[in-house]
C-alpha cells in the first residue's frame, strides 16, 4: 500500500512517514500541492493524505483540483483548524475524511487503512474486517481459515452495512432499513437478535460490539 | 439606585408631557382668572344698575299731599298678569338698557317697570330691602335700619355696602327732590345674588377653559406620539436584533438628533465586527502555528518510542509524551476558548442543531478511548433541535464528555441523553465517578481550576469552556448529582422553542 503525504513541515511529514512505515504503507512525502501531480502521473497511490495550511496553492484548492480532474484517489485531510466551515468545505471538496491535529499516529493509521479498505472494496468488491473476509459480489463472508459463514439473509445485510462502515457507529435505525423491504415491519428487539446470531456465528473472527442507546459497531477483533 | 434610576430612566414621551402638562395647568389657572377680571366689573356694574333704576322707580312714586306730607302711592296694582281676551296688545316689555350716567330717568314710567320693582310690590323679598328717608334722616317707608350708601354722589346716585340682618348688602341711594322735599330712596340686595351669578359664571368658563385643556393635551399626546415614532422605529429594530449581530443600523428613518448616536454606533459596530474578523484570522494563525509542531512533536516522540529499545529510555520517552500530550490539550483547550467567546463567531454561525445525531457523532469519536478504559459509553436519547453553533456545541459536548471519561474509573459507565424537559430542550452527561462536592460545583466552573484529586492531564479549562458556550447559546449549566450511585450529572437546559 502507496500512500502520498503533502504536508510542509519536516518534522511532522518526516514522524508521518516513519509512523505509517512501522503500520506497513509506504509513504512518499512532498512539502507543496505542486509537486502532486507529478507524481500522481508516475506512481500508483491507494491514499494521498493532504495538509490544509500548504504553502503556495493550499489543500482546498488541490483537493477541489484533483476532484474536478476525477482523480478516484482517497483524500485524507489534516487540519491545524478546527472551524465547522473547513470541515464541512473539506468533505464538500471531495475529500474523503479529515483529522485534527495533533493526532497520534495509531488515530491516523486506522483512519487510512478505513479509507482504503472502503477503496479497494468498492473496486475489488472484498472487504476485509480483521480476520474477516467479505466477498460483496458473492455475498458471503468467510474467515481467514477460508472457512465460509453460514448466514441467513438478514445477518448477511447486518454484517454488509457494519462492513460498510466499519469502525463507526451504525444506528439500529439505519440497520432496520438495511435489512426489511418495505413492506416489513421489524423492531428493535428483533435487531437485537439478528445480531447477537451473528455473533456467535462471527467468532473471534470480528468483534460486533453493542453500543448503549445508539447502535453497533463492527471492529477487528 | 434604583431610586434614581427610575426618574433617569422615564421615557422621552412622558418627559415631554410632564414638561407640557405643568405649564398648560398654571396657564389655565391664569386664564381662569383673567377671564374672571374681564367679566366681573361689568358684570357688579350691570347689577348696580339695575338696582339704581330700581332706586329711580321708587322715587317716582313718591307724592306730596295736599297736607304738605309727603307719600307713596303703593295701591299701583301693576299691569294684569295675564292679559284679558281682545285687550290691547301690551307694549313689549323693557330691555334692560344701558344706564345713561349723564342723563338718569327722571320719570318712571310704571308700565315698564323692571322686575326689581315688581318685586317690591309682590310682597318684599328677604333678599331686597328698601327705605325712604328724608333729609332729616326720617324714615318716610321701608326698613328704617338701612343705612344710606355713604359714597361719593354721581349723578345723585351713591353706592356702598353694608351689614343688615346678618346679611351683606349692596346699597343704591337716589338722592332726588320731589316737589320741593329732597328725599333720599336707598335700595339694597344681598350681595349673594351676583356672588351665585358670578361664580355661576366661573364654573362655566373653568369648565370651558378645562376642556380645551384636555384637548390640547390630546394633541400634545399625538403630536408627541407621531414626532418619537421614528425613534420607536429605531428601538424595535434594535431590539428585533439578533443578539450577535453586527451589521449597521439603517439611518433612513432616524431623526437628525439621534442620528449622532445611530452613527457612532455603527461606527463601533464596524469596529467591533473588524476586531472580531481580525480575531477569528489571529485564531486560525495561532492553531496552525501552535499545533503543526505540537503534531511533529507527538509524532516524532511515537516513532521514537517504538524504535527504542532500551527501557530507561522508554521511561523518559513516555514521560515527555506525556508532557506533549498535556501541552496539546491546553493548546486545544486555549483555542477553543478563546473561539466560544461571542466575539468569534457571527449569527450565520447559529443553525438548527439535532442534539441526538451530534450525541451519535460524538460517541463514535469517544469510543475508542472509553473502550481503552473499559467504560461504557452510551446514550438515552429523545430526537430534539436546537439553535446553535454546530462546532461549539461539539466542542462543548467533547469537554463534557472528556472530563466524564477523565473522572470515572474503570469499568464504570458514561451516558449522554438529551430531550425535552418542560418544553426545554437539554442536554446531560452523567458519569459513574466520584461526583463533584456541593462547595466545588462553584468554584470548578471558574478558569485553570484543578480539583484536588485531578490528574496531570487536567487543564481546568474544560468547564470554563463550557460555561462560555452555554452563555452563548443563552442555554445554562447544572452540575447536579448522578441519578444512582455517586457520580455528576452536568446538564445544559436551552432556551425554550418559541
Amino acid at each position: 500500500m502507496r500512500i502520498l503525504l503533502v504536508e510542509d513541515d519536516p518534522l511532522v511529514s518526516d514522524a508521518i512517514v516513519r509512523g505509517l512505515a512501522t503500520a506497513g504503507y509506504v509513504v512518499d512525502a512532498v512539502t507543496d500541492a505542486e509537486s502532486v501531480q507529478g507524481r500522481l502521473d508516475t506512481t500508483h497511490y491507494d491514499l494521498a493524505i493532504v495538509d490544509l495550511g500548504l504553502p503556495g496553492e493550499d489543500g482546498f484548492t488541490l483537493v477541489k483540483r484533483l476532484r474536478r480532474e476525477g482523480s478516484p484517489l482517497p483524500l485524507l485531510i489534516v487540519t491545524a483548524r478546527d472551524g465547522l466551515d473547513d470541515r464541512v468545505n473539506a468533505l464538500d471538496l471531495g475529500a474523503d475524511d479529515y483529522l485534527v491535529k495533533p493526532f497520534a499516529l495509531p488515530e491516523l493509521a486506522a483512519r487510512c487503512r478505513a479509507l482504503i479498505r472502503r477503496a479497494t472494496a468498492a473496486a475489488s468488491n472484498e472487504m476485509v474486517v480483521g480476520r474477516l473476509r467479505i466477498d460483496l459480489a458473492g455475498r458471503r463472508a468467510m474467515d481467514d481459515a477460508g472457512r465460509v459463514l453460514e448466514l441467513t439473509r438478514r445477518e448477511w445485510s447486518i454484517l454488509e452495512c457494519l462492513a460498510h462502515h466499519s469502525g463507526r457507529v451504525v444506528s439500529k435505525e439505519r440497520l432496520i432499513q438495511a435489512i426489511v423491504s418495505w413492506d416489513e415491519e421489524i423492531s428493535g428487539n428483533a435487531i437485537e437478535v439478528h445480531v447477537s446470531r451473528l455473533r456467535a456465528k462471527l467468532g473471534d473472527a470480528a468483534t460486533v460490539r453493542g453500543i448503549r442507546g445508539l447502535g453497533y459497531r463492527l471492529d477487528d477483533a | 439606585m434604583s431610586g434614581s434610576s427610575s426618574t433617569s430612566t422615564l421615557s422621552i414621551r412622558s418627559r415631554l408631557f410632564g414638561y407640557l402638562l405643568l405649564p398648560l395647568v398654571l396657564l389655565l389657572i391664569a386664564s381662569i382668572w383673567a377671564d374672571h377680571r374681564t367679566y366681573v366689573t361689568p358684570m357688579y356694574d350691570m347689577f348696580d344698575r339695575a338696582l339704581s333704576h330700581s332706586a329711580v322707580a321708587i322715587a317716582a312714586h313718591v307724592h306730596k299731599a295736599s297736607d304738605g306730607h309727603l307719600y307713596v302711592d303703593r295701591q299701583d296694582p301693576g299691569p294684569p298678569l295675564v292679559r284679558a281676551p281682545g285687550s290691547s296688545p301690551l307694549p313689549p316689555p323693557p330691555g334692560d338698557a344701558p344706564f345713561d350716567r349723564d342723563h338718569p330717568s327722571e320719570h318712571f314710567d310704571p308700565e315698564y317697570r323692571p322686575m326689581s320693582w315688581m318685586r317690591l310690590y309682590s310682597g318684599a323679598r328677604e333678599n331686597f330691602v328698601y327705605r325712604i328717608s328724608l333729609a332729616d334722616g326720617s324714615t318716610l317707608t321701608g326698613d328704617p335700619s338701612l343705612p344710606v350708601a355713604s359714597g361719593e354722589i354721581i349723578d345723585n346716585l351713591t353706592y356702598g355696602e353694608a351689614e343688615h340682618a346678618g346679611l351683606e348688602f349692596r346699597l343704591a341711594s337716589y338722592h332726588t327732590v320731589v316737589e320741593g322735599e329732597p328725599i333720599v330712596v336707598t335700595v339694597a340686595e344681598t350681595v349673594h345674588r351676583r356672588d351665585t351669578v358670578v361664580r355661576r359664571l366661573d364654573t362655566v368658563v373653568g369648565l370651558s377653559d378645562g376642556i380645551q385643556l384636555l384637548l390640547v393635551l390630546g394633541l400634545c399626546l399625538f403630536g408627541i406620539r407621531t414626532a418619537l415614532r421614528p425613534i420607536n422605529r429605531l428601538r424595535e429594530q434594535i431590539v428585533h436584533r439578533e443578539p450577535q449581530s453586527l451589521q449597521p443600523l439603517p439611518l433612513e428613518p432616524v431623526p437628525s438628533e439621534v442620528r449622532p448616536l445611530v452613527e457612532s454606533l455603527n461606527n463601533l459596530l464596524m469596529t467591533v465586527r473588524d476586531s472580531t474578523l481580525a480575531q477569528q484570522h489571529f485564531l486560525t494563525n495561532a492553531a496552525h502555528q501552535l499545533r503543526t509542531p505540537l503534531t511533529g512533536l507527538k509524532a516524532q516522540l511515537e516513532v521514537l518510542a517504538n524504535e527504542t529499545q532500551d527501557n530507561a529510555q522508554q521511561e523518559r520517552i513516555s514521560r515527555l509524551q506525556g508532557s506533549v500530550d498535556r501541552l496539546a490539550h491546553t493548546a486545544n483547550q486555549l483555542l477553543a476558548l478563546a473561539r466560544a467567546e461571542p466575539s468569534a463567531h457571527g449569527p450565520s454561525d447559529f443553525v438548527a442543531i439535532q442534539l441526538d445525531s451530534l450525541i451519535g457523532a460524538m460517541v463514535d469519536s469517544m469510543l475508542d478511548r472509553a473502550l481503552a478504559n473499559d467504560i461504557d459509553l452510551g446514550a438515552e436519547c429523545e430526537p430534539v433541535q436546537v439553535h446553535g453553533v454546530y462546532w461549539l456545541l461539539h466542542e462543548l459536548l467533547i469537554n463534557l464528555v472528556d472530563n466524564a471519561l477523565r473522572h470515572t474509573p474503570r469499568g464504570g459507565d458514561v451516558t449522554l441523553r438529551c430531550g425535552l424537559h418542560n418544553g426545554a430542550p437539554y442536554l446531560e452527561v452523567e458519569d459513574s465517578g466520584p461526583g463533584i462536592a456541593p462547595a466545588e460545583r462553584e468554584r470548578v466552573r471558574k478558569r485553570f481550576y484543578r480539583s484536588a484529586g485531578s490528574d496531570g492531564q487536567s487543564s481546568g479549562l474544560g468547564l470554563a469552556i463550557v460555561e462560555e458556550i452555554v452563555r452563548s447559546h443563552r442555554a445554562h449549566l447544572e452540575i447536579l448529582d448522578a441519578h444512582k450511585g455517586t457520580g455528576a450529572r452536568m446538564r445544559i437546559t436551552f432556551p425554550r422553542h418559541d
